[in-house]
């Protein structure tokens, strides 16, 4: 189910902080960020950010597109590289 | 013979039945128009008199979202997420399913049909 309206998108409040400071010094650092839950707000176009996945700060370069989206989203969790080809069975 | 949002040629079933043939419309909708346009429930396609087929036309053209132009919005929105970058396009482009669901077992309907595990040995009594 959708959230309500009235309490607004959720976020992390340190997040505004740390998008300010970098904004107000000299720009495209990556801000690291563990708080996958938080919305991406309008405000934070054009930052780049390192949303932590577990294991390492994935870049996220925030795009008009990705308002509304969750953090985590963009950071994949999980690793999965298919499944190998079994050589016994090639043999036969 | 009626032609209403573009190919769709609904036959002698009820109006309310008949506009659900049309992508986009189901039972909702079509219930919807019939009491806008205050249609009777038994009414059926081949009694609607011209001016009924007309107004239903333009009612569907002006308020709702069907055929080609619903599938091309649902699959640019699919398209969006896949281009984003987010985990939702992620699941979209390997064909998995998109919200959660387990894949351990089933998921059969996003992952196709069941593909041999190459040298597994059948099981024999």
């Amino acid at each position: 189910m959708a959230r309500s309206v009235w309490k607004g998108p959720f976020l992390d409040g340190y997040l505004l902080k740390k998008a300010d400071k970098s904004r107000n010094s000299g720009r495209n650092e990556v801000i690291k960020i563990w708080s996958r839950r938080s919305t991406i707000l309008p405000n934070f176009v054009g930052l780049t950010f390192g949303v932590y996945n577990g294991h390492k700060f994935l870049p996220v370069i925030v795009t008009e597109n990705m308002i509304g989206h969750k953090f985590g989203e963009f950071s994949p969790t999980r690793t999965y590289y298919g499944h190998g080809v079994d050589k016994k069975a090639k043999r036969k | 013979m009626a032609r209403i949002a573009g190919v769709n040629i609904p036959t002698n079933k009820r109006v309310l039945i008949a506009l659900t043939y049309i992508h986009g419309i189901g039972r909702v909708k079509a219930a919807e128009i019939c009491t806008k346009l205050s249609i009777p429930d038994e009414r059926r396609v081949n009694q609607l008199s011209d001016d009924e087929v007309l107004r239903i036309r333009e009612m569907i053209d002006a308020d709702y979202q069907v055929e080609g132009d619903l599938r091309r919005s649902v699959s640019m929105n699919i398209k969006r997420l896949m281009d984003l970058g987010c985990y939702r396009g992620l699941r979209h482009r390997r064909g998995l399913p998109v919200r959660g669901q387990r894949t351990h077992t089933n998921a059969r309907t996003r992952k196709g049909p069941a593909k041999p595990i190459a040298g597994k040995k059948k099981v024999t009594k």
